[in-house]
């Protein structure tokens, strides 16, 4: 075990090479960009308008996207339980984030921790129908559960709170975060927190609790044979799972000026489907990767489309679920049978 | 002897398993053949490979001097084969009538076989309107088989009729599958050797997914080393 | 009789406390809000069981759960909606439909064809491709220059909602009839053929799984009666339209039912035997498949009628007024045709208190005998259990799926367009009747007939109950405040009673335990 230091770390570096690249290149993503366009770092650290600014704003949506689907890639991929509500998990951070800051004044870390304390909860109210209901109809309830929320969200009765169909607006974001200003800072923060995030769901996979998850996904009854209490495990990964989520909800009303209810409707639980789709279901790092293809691609075809592009979108989905299920990770690992045979049961546990 | 089915070294897949690896079942027309071998061998598999419901991927399965494999399953059966599965498959919503007539390839199949039906098993007439749940064991076998009867079939694939019953009831089971070679053919497979040996002519082991010994089941009988060693202690 | 009470106690009690709670509400209202509630709710819950009884018989028979289905319904609304208000529009497209739809008539042809002409492995794999594209070219040239009169979304003087506001005072906004553009007639009807055929064969060469035995002669029928239809139609257009214009709205509103339901129904077979049945080996996909669908579906119907919410008019025979009216009896009604009618001093509307439930009722029992009389429905009721044997009982069970999901998805569309005169269309009418009709089925069971009604209907009583407590408020007992029940409690309510009942009852009312 007396392992020279130098050769573990270079050992480290050329097994994941890949990733340190990836990190590297987003690092330097805002001046990269800032130089194509002419700008000096210094201007963008300064902040200044131009593409580097914009090119940080896609990657912040980004960012936060990733971290969505990855918190959903933890209960559908990893723990097979398909869950029709993820939105509201979602919206839930997204929502509290703006009313306890615009309606009630609290400070940031007070609303982050009111907004853990809520993503606790929801994951239990979640959790208290796992017992009983597997399979379809944890997706009809969990669809239910978050329809009620989009619809409460959008009454007209809590208008004042949550902005109705219009949307939440007007949340002052603390100046040194802010967006508009210290976007440079926004975007090194959200990176920061997407890395740590997706270290630790890596970590809580390879750990007993995270192949427990695994074994309930490929056979929930023969884990549970094996002498497991199933429902504590799904409640971790649901809990983690709804705390990631409502984390990115807090990150996305600091960002965006208007939260849109269509954060809480059920396209949005499609949208991070769509994402771990196109990237690779239970891969966690096809949560990441799908998050970058599918914001990519939104934007382009809005750009060059406008108004269907959603319906292109769609397609490209239909095209995904025909022709790549495994998605781009997924089909990339392949080679490895192991997963294509998780994935056979995990279609058996819901044939 | 004509034969009607030949089944040619057919390779079937599972899911990515591969199950039988070269199978060979040659049933001359008339006759009862009876597949052998141990649990998992691969006896059912070839049976539903035969009718199309697990394609074989490779070999030929040949009916009626017509290869058959890779047709449909429906189109297969159409063809005059009936089969009664493993554990009968009586369809529970339907009552014991309906189970017979929804096997009806042409119109009126029901009502002409309906007396032979009830020659042959007597027990089905009094129970014809209650439900396939309400059945026990031996019935529901009765009806699996009546089933099979319903239309015009050449061939009948019979996959363990002795499972689980009473020995009356199979004594009775065995006089009606001897009744019923009289005109069509059947493929038997039967873990009870002591059955199929009085049953059949001929026999196919099949051992591993392979077809591994063929022949008259009279000189099986006599075999006690092949028993011994394909089909355990018997 | 004993076991029978042993045996459903559960089930007894639950429905005995939801007698009581039906009893308890019609207490504190006045007869005539109670009767008008009660019709109310038997009006949503026969909407919603039209979703949710094809939806069931779906995911009864092919496992398939069709997250499209509200968005089938939504779709339905819009083609009848179409047929009725712009008939025109719908003379004009059967020639192109009749003739996209023929090339797929022939079936069972391509993979036969495929077998007779030997290709070389790499021409097999690009040829399927080859085909799909250059059918999706041909109709991307030929459709846009394909005279089609429809309105304007973009401009609020033609679009839709312009139309539909026409229409119910009476009047027909003249509708300049569209020409060929850049393209000859003939040649934009043999292109629309031939990019049929390819398609067809094209997606026919994708799943090449089992082969058919032998060529079945009536597809050749069918793609010839397709062929006349559209050869009819095109010669025929300019006197049809005029024949419909000229009908009497209520003829229109029968003939705009039935085309919304049989294309619903042609709808629900194309999905299935193109999209959902490459699929059936990957049920998760289908899932997400369906939700695809469901996404485009409304795109497309934003693309095509617009975001705007617009109104159906309700056929004369339920729009009468003045007069007697409101009817006090059934012979005023009959006489006038009044839109309302009393009951118990309760103004009630005809069309959607009395008329839909009827139909409701109708649909109920008919499918009920289909499937308890029929040898199809017998077919329904075992394939149900157990698929493999039903083909191998030498039954193309295939068949039957197509036709059960077309079949649902009929019902769901004859559901949208019974909707659109009284809830109006509108790009989500899809989606809040689905979540009534997933909420009606986990209530009464996933896949039982009976518990598909039974569950619409409470589903339908509680939210029309809740939404008049709404209005008139709810005494406490033993203090003087008056609780008022506020519109997100409606949905809010039904998703209780179902996240209740399915923890009592994990299989809901009337599903069979595992
Ligand atoms: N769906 C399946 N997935 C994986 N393996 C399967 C499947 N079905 C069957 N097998 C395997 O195929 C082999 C042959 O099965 P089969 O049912 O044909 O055996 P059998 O000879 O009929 O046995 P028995 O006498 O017990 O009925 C067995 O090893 C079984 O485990
Ligand atoms: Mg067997």
């Amino acid at each position: 075990m007396t392992q020279p230091t130098n050769s573990r770390l270079s050992a480290f570096f050329s097994s994941n090479r890949a990733a340190l690249l990836t990190l590297l290149a987003l690092i330097l993503l805002p001046f990269i960009v800032g130089m194509m366009d002419g700008e000096s770092p210094m201007m963008v650290f300064a902040n200044e308008s131009g593409n580097s600014k914009f090119a940080q704003g896609l990657a912040i949506e980004i960012f936060i996207l990733a971290l969505y689907a990855l918190s959903f890639d933890l209960i559908f991929g990893i723990t097979g339980m398909l869950s029709f509500g993820h939105s509201m998990f979602f919206g839930v951070g997204a929502y509290l984030t703006g009313i306890s800051i615009k309606t009630f004044g609290l400070s940031l870390p007070a609303t982050l921790g009111l907004v853990f304390i809520a993503a606790i909860v929801q994951a239990i109210l979640f959790g208290l129908v796992l017992p009983r209901v597997k399979g379809i109809t944890f997706a009809l309830v969990t669809l239910g559960l978050g329809s009620v929320f989009h619809i409460v969200v959008m009454s007209s009765e809590l208008g004042p709170y949550t902005g109705a169909d219009v949307g939440l607006q007007g949340v002052i974001v603390p100046a040194f975060i802010s967006p508009a200003n210290e976007r440079l800072r926004f975007y090194f923060i959200a990176l920061t927190i997407l890395i740590l995030v997706y270290l630790l769901y890596k970590r809580f996979v390879d750990s007993p609790t995270g192949r427990v998850c695994v074994a309930i996904r490929e056979n929930e009854g023969r884990a549970r044979m094996l002498g497991y209490n199933t429902f504590y495990f799904k409640l971790a990964a649901l809990t983690l799972s709804s705390l990631t989520a409502a984390l990115a909800g807090f990150m996305h009303t600091l960002y965006q000026p208007i939260v849109s209810p269509n954060i809480a409707n059920m396209g949005f639980t499609v949208t991070a489907l769509l994402i771990i789709l196109i990237g690779g279901v239970g891969t966690l790092s096809g949560a990441l990767v799908g998050a970058v293809v599918y914001r990519l691609l939104d934007f382009g075809l809005r750009r060059y489309i406008g108004e269907s592009a959603s319906f292109i979108s769609g397609a490209v989905y239909v095209l995904f679920v025909l022709f790549i299920p495994f998605g781009i990770v997924g089909t990339w690992k392949m080679k490895s049978l192991q997963i294509k045979q998780g994935w056979q049961r995990l279609q058996k546990l819901f044939g | 002897m004509e034969t009607i089915l030949d089944v040619q070294n057919i390779h079937t897949f599972i899911g990515q398993y591969h199950i039988l690896q070269g199978v060979n079942v040659r049933v001359p027309q008339g006759s009862i053949t009876a597949l052998l071998g141990r649990n998992g061998a691969g006896k059912t598999t070839t049976l539903k490979s035969i009718i199309g419901l697990t394609p074989p991927r490779e070999g030929k399965v040949i009916y009626e001097g017509k290869e058959v494999q890779g047709a449909r399953s429906f189109d297969i059966a159409a063809k005059g084969i009936g089969f009664v599965p493993e554990h009968r498959a009586i369809f529970r919503d339907l009552t014991v009538e309906e189970n017979l007539k929804i096997a009806e390839r042409v119109k009126g199949d029901y009502l002409r076989k309906r007396d032979f039906i009830f020659d042959l098993f007597p027990d089905l007439k009094r129970l014809m309107t209650l439900s396939g749940t309400a059945l026990s064991g031996g019935q529901q076998q009765m009806l699996a088989i009546a089933r099979a009867l319903v239309p015009e079939n050449h061939l009948l694939l019979i996959d363990e009729p002795s499972e689980g019953l009473a020995p009356v009831i199979i004594e009775h089971m065995m006089k009606a599958i001897q009744l019923l070679a009289k005109d069509s053919t059947i493929v038997l497979v039967e873990q009870n050797f002591l059955v199929a040996s009085q049953l059949a002519e001929y026999y196919v082991i099949i051992e591993e997914g392979r077809s591994v010994q063929a022949g008259n089941m009279k000189d099986l009988v006599n075999d006690k080393a092949a028993i011994h060693r394909y089909l355990g202690a018997a | 009789m004993n076991t029978f009470l042993r045996k459903n106690t559960v089930l007894l009690i639950t429905l005995a406390a939801i007698l009581a709670l039906f009893i308890a509400a019609a207490q504190g209202m006045e007869k005539k809000d109670f009767v008008i509630t009660l019709l109310r709710g038997l009006s949503v819950g026969s909407l919603t069981f039209l979703v949710a009884s094809g939806f069931s018989l779906i995911f009864g028979l092919l496992d398939v759960l069709n997250l499209a289905h509200g968005t089938l319904f939504m779709i339905g609304a819009y083609i009848g909606w179409t047929v009725f208000v712009r008939p025109d529009t719908f003379v004009d497209l059967l020639t192109p439909l009749a003739l996209i739809l023929s090339g797929f008539a022939l079936g069972d042809v391509y993979p036969l064809l495929a077998t007779r002409i030997r290709f070389g492995l790499s021409l097999k794999r690009i040829l399927p491709w080859a085909l799909v594209f250059t059918s999706i070219l041909l109709f991307g040239w030929i459709l846009p220059r394909y005279p089609i009169a429809i309105w304007n979304v973009g401009n609020y003087g033609q679009s839709p909602v312009t139309y539909s506001f026409m229409a119910d005072s009476g009047t027909r906004l003249p509708v300049l009839p569209a020409a060929f553009t850049e393209i000859s007639a003939p040649l934009a009807l043999i292109g629309l053929l031939l990019a049929s055929i390819l398609g067809a064969f094209g997606l026919a060469l994708f799943n090449n799984t089992a082969q058919p035995l032998k060529l079945n002669w009536k597809k050749f029928i069918s793609f010839a009666i397709l062929l006349l239809v559209a050869l009819l139609t095109f010669i025929f257009n300019d006197s049809l339209t005029a024949a419909l214009t000229g009908l009497s709205s209520n003829w229109l509103f029968v003939i705009a039912v039935l085309v919304a339901t049989l294309s619903g129904a042609g709808l629900g077979a194309l999905i299935e035997s193109t999209l959902i049945r490459p699929l059936y080996i990957r049920p998760i996909y289908q899932l997400m498949l369906t939700l695809g669908m469901s996404a485009i579906g409304i795109e497309i119907v934003r693309a095509i009628w617009g975001r705007p919410e617009f109104v159906m008019p309700k056929p004369a025979f339920f729009n009468g007024s003045g007069g007697v009216c409101p009817a006090t009896n059934f012979a005023d009604w009959w006489a006038n045709n009044c839109s309302t009618i009393l009951l118990l001093d309760g103004r009630v509307r005809v069309y959607n208190e009395i008329f839909i439930p009827i139909v409701g009722v109708i649909v109920l029992i008919s499918i009920w005998m289909l499937l308890q009389r029929t040898r199809l429905g017998m077919v329904i009721r075992a394939g149900v259990q157990d698929r493999e044997m039903v083909e191998a009982l030498g039954i193309n069970v295939r068949r039957v799926f197509t036709m059960v999901f077309a079949l649902g998805v009929g019902l769901a569309a004859l559901g949208g367009i019974l909707a659109a005169p009284s809830m109006g269309l509108s790009n989500a009418m899809g989606e809040s009747l689905f979540l009534n009709a997933l909420i009606a089925l986990a209530i009464g069971g996933l896949t039982n007939y009976p518990g598909a009604a039974l569950g619409s209907v409470l589903v339908g009583l509680i939210q029309q109950f809740i939404i008049k407590y709404g209005q008139i408020g709810i005494a406490i007992p033993f203090t003087d405040i008056i609780f008022k029940p506020t519109p997100p409690l409606v949905p809010a309510s039904t998703v209780l009673l179902m996240v209740i009942i399915l923890l009592i009852l994990p299989n809901g009312l009337l599903g069979k335990k595992e």
